[in-house]
């Protein structure tokens, strides 16, 4: 369902013949607990229901474990424990999302919620001032979208910091 | 004419050509007087002066003619092999290997003529296998006149291109001509010249054959219609044809096939006036030949057609070290991957399957339980052949030690010798990639290091002369080489002393440290006891090397040692990195797989037989003490067995080491395929890899060999 969505934008685009512009960027937005997080659509391959995570001993507490993602096996990270929440609570609606950034391989994201896709224009976001705190610096702005306020998050810095752990 | 796309043939052959003559010169400096090598060597010689010509690259083909001339005379028994010949080859090799270096970069040969070893060559030609230089003699003659008869683009005379005056007829052959002649058919002699630039001799020759035999029979040919169709000749092949058909239709029939340069053809008469002025020992070699045909392989004839000169009926003829023709495929490995992929897959989808019909339960169809039997024994029978596919021998690797200890024994001034067994133990394509570096380094290691020299050998009441010993055999899943000498093993104190020079321990611990931990210092980056740097090694960039390398495809070194009498290391090696048989079992509420390799039994042991030692928890079954591992504990789980009943402990092995590991239950034995776990998470030491069970969940792979 989530899929279709994420579809439907795409095609109204097409359809309309409205070449998307250059200083709009697409988000998935995300709900996390009472706040909403938004993450750049281009680094999204895939969203899959919550499915059985196979945990992995003696590793960092935010990575929940690997997956199996169609024979590949993924290892998954809860965005919650990452950005200082509570643990997550698996519902219905829990979803992972799968990132892939260029030059590395998927990984698995553990969200309570996949709510819409929005596209927002430069100027509806806000760059984060530079009080880095721990969640900030996972933060590449602010946006703003019907009268909501959605944190645009940095999944590089994010997965960055996987990394080098 | 564009020979790119077979440029990657060429170098693959000619290396293969290339070790074949390394090790074949090796053998001759053995047994100067073994024909068949030398017979080997000509031939390897020959076909690399063949392929170099055709791909073009003249400096190559050069040296390689003049190889090729040496060891024809050799083959003549004009003169015998030398020790001194022998280094001079082993040069001509590296040379060649120079050249193909240069040419697996940048395709071209290089610029370097290689005159001073052509000029050696030709002088041993000279000097009757006289390794030194001097004036003229008669068989430089003799070497001067052959050339032009190779390189057909010089204006030789008619008589020395008739090449079929030099074909040896038997009876048989005889017998034929005879008939022909009273049936009023002719008799012809004709020598086919390819042009220089054609790329499939083979197929020319064969199109020749197919025109002449719609005019008539060919009864010999030279060379042999068998060395024809492996492209084992130069540039002209020769046959004895009967036909009822004119010279000139022969002639325009053998024509009509492109790239031919000249064909020559003239009756034939059964004694040819022209065998008159072929050179005297030819003749000789022929007399003998003819006055008994039957007789196993002939004297060789000494014309530059030499090889070629052999009667083409009569099996019984055929040389005894003639090469089995190999029905290979070569194969691209990515190919093999992706099928050795693709079976991964379905033994996932096959597993899915046992697993949806044992959740069925106990009233499912026998006849489905019979074909999922079946179709498990093909995907393990399937996945076994593809293995084998991507399995290779080590040979192509460890072949070149042999040349390389020798080398290596004259530059150190140590006498010594390598003896191998188990050449043909296989291995995954990519493991045995990876290994022949670790191995030299080994090697190395045991010529410089391990063996002392020659007088302090003697001195300790030892043979003078070292030995190596590279042993490889398959151990269960593992495969194992190890290297061993006889040489003075490792000296522990100096070890110990060099650490402590060097900060990398404390005198203290020093004091404390077992054998082995003295050893494990020598696998640490740029170590090395070696007094001087030597070019063979010192530089201590050996070990650690070695030891990375084996750990990155799963294997493990282990060193043995006694001082004075030598050190062996030995290096174990998984069969297969991608599909292991392996024991499921569950710790709490997760499974987990442990390669079926490393488990040597499994145990029911009650808890009141586990003792502490040292506060550790061990088990004493048949005479030895193990210690026990809770894997609970180490992966950090809530076991769910029931404290006082008894415990499941799997006993496992590495190397000589034992350890049980304490599981909850047992699932089974089942073919688990290796999936990586990506790089995002840093494993730890202990989970090897993750597999896809047949419900879909991802089960770990525990490194037993870790736990120890």
């Amino acid at each position: 369902m989530d899929e279709v969505k994420v579809m439907d934008e795409q095609k109204r685009n097409e359809s309309l013949n409205r070449p998307v512009e250059r200083d709009t960027t697409q988000y998935i937005v995300t709900q996390l607990g009472n706040e909403q997080y938004g993450i750049d659509i281009k680094y999204i391959s895939n969203i899959v229901r919550m499915q059985k995570i196979t945990r992995v001993p003696k590793v960092y507490g935010y990575i929940k474990g690997v997956i199996n993602l169609r024979g590949e096996v993924i290892p998954t990270i809860s965005l919650r424990l990452k950005m200082g929440l509570p643990e997550d609570e698996i519902t219905k609606k829990t979803r992972i999302i799968i990132l892939k950034l260029e030059q590395h391989e998927s990984i698995g994201v553990l969200v309570d919620e996949v709510k819409e896709v929005v596209t927002l224009d430069d100027e509806h976001v806000e760059r984060v001032s530079y009080d880095k705190d721990d969640k900030a610096k996972f933060l590449s702005g602010v946006g703003k979208y019907d009268g909501k306020l959605i944190s645009l998050l940095d999944i590089t810095a994010v997965l960055s910091d996987v990394v080098d752990a | 004419m564009d020979t790119s796309q077979y440029l990657e043939i060429f170098l693959d052959e000619t290396k293969e050509h290339l070790q074949n003559l390394n090790t074949q010169i090796m053998e001759l400096e053995q047994n100067p007087e073994n024909m068949d090598t030398i017979n080997e060597i000509f031939r390897a010689a020959h076909s690399l002066k063949g392929m170099a010509g055709t791909m073009g690259y003249k400096r190559m083909q050069n040296l390689t003619h003049d190889m090729e001339n040496v060891f024809s005379e050799v083959r003549n028994g004009t003169f015998k092999v030398q020790p001194d010949m022998i280094d001079v080859l082993f040069k001509c090799l590296d040379a060649l290997e120079e050249y193909l270096a240069n040419i697996q970069q940048t395709t071209e040969e290089g610029t370097n003529d290689n005159d001073e070893l052509i000029k050696i060559l030709n002088d041993i030609l000279k000097n009757n296998g006289e390794v030194k230089p001097s004036s003229d003699s008669p068989a430089t003659e003799e070497k001067k006149a052959e050339q032009p008869a190779e390189a057909p683009s010089g204006d030789a005379s008619g008589a020395s291109r008739e090449k079929w005056h030099e074909i040896k007829i038997g009876d048989t052959e005889k017998m034929l001509i005879e008939k022909a002649n009273s049936e009023g058919l002719k008799v012809y002699g004709v020598s086919v010249y390819v042009e220089e630039a054609c790329v499939l001799k083979a197929a020319r020759a064969f199109l020749v054959f197919k025109a002449l035999e719609k005019l008539g029979e060919i009864i010999v040919s030279s060379p042999t219609a068998q060395d024809i169709e492996d492209e084992r000749f130069e540039l002209s092949f020769s046959l004895i044809f009967i036909s009822g058909n004119t010279r000139d239709e022969v002639i325009a029939a053998i024509k009509s096939v492109s790239e031919i340069e000249e064909a020559l053809c003239e009756e034939y008469k059964t004694e040819a006036p022209a065998q008159a002025a072929a050179p005297e020992q030819e003749k000789a070699a022929e007399k003998a030949s003819e006055s008994k045909p039957a007789a196993a392989p002939s004297p060789k004839p000494a014309a530059t057609s030499a090889a070629s000169a052999k009667p083409a009926s009569g099996g019984g003829n055929k040389p005894a070290a003639k090469p089995v023709v190999n029905r290979t495929v070569r194969v691209d490995i990515e190919k093999l991957d992706n099928l050795m992929n693709l079976v991964s897959e379905l033994i996932i989808a096959k597993n899915s399957l046992v697993a949806a019909t044992a959740a069925e339960g106990k009233d499912n169809n026998s006849a489905v339980n019979e074909q999922i039997e079946y179709l498990e024994s093909v995907t393990t029978n399937l996945h076994e052949s593809v293995m084998k596919v991507r399995m290779v021998p080590i040979e192509s690797v460890v072949a070149k030690f042999p040349r390389m200890i020798r080398d290596l024994s004259k530059k150190l001034d140590k006498k010594m010798e390598l003896y191998m067994t188990g050449e043909d133990t296989e291995l995954d394509r990519t493991v045995v990639d990876e290994i022949g570096d670790p191995l030299m380094h080994m090697l190395r290691n045991s010529a410089d290091h391990g063996l002392e020299p020659n007088d302090v050998r003697v001195a300790n009441g030892k043979p003078e002369v070292g030995s190596i010993f590279l042993d490889a055999y398959q151990d269960g899943n593992n495969v194992v080489i190890s290297v061993r000498d006889d040489g003075g093993g490792v000296n522990i104190e100096a070890v110990k002393n060099k650490a402590i020079e060097r900060g990398t321990i404390t005198p203290e611990q020093a004091e404390n440290m077992t054998e082995k931990e003295v050893i494990d210092l020598l696998f640490l980056p740029s170590f090395s006891t070696a007094k001087k740097v030597s070019d063979v090694s010192g530089r201590g960039v050996g070990l650690d090397v070695v030891k990375s390398k084996i750990e990155s495809l799963s294997g493990e070194v282990e060193v043995k040692n006694k001082f004075g009498e030598g050190s062996s290391w030995i290096i174990r090696l998984p069969l297969t990195l991608a599909i292991i048989q392996a024991l499921m079992v569950v710790v709490g509420d997760e499974k987990y797989a442990i390669a079926l390799g490393s488990i040597q039994t499994i145990e029911d042991v009650s808890p009141s037989d586990i003792k502490l030692v040292q506060a550790k928890e061990v088990i004493h079954i048949r005479g030895t003490v193990i210690p026990i591992i809770r894997l609970n504990k180490v992966l950090d789980i809530e076991s769910t067995a029931d404290e006082s009943k008894n415990l499941t402990v799997i006993i496992v092995k590495k190397g000589d080491k034992q350890a049980g590991l304490v599981v909850d239950e047992l699932i089974g034995q089942q073919e688990v395929v290796i999936k990586s776990m990506g790089k995002y998470i840093k494993v730890p030491k202990i989970i090897s890899g993750a597999t896809i069970l047949g419900n879909g969940d991802v089960a770990l792979i525990l490194d037993a060999n870790a736990l120890i």
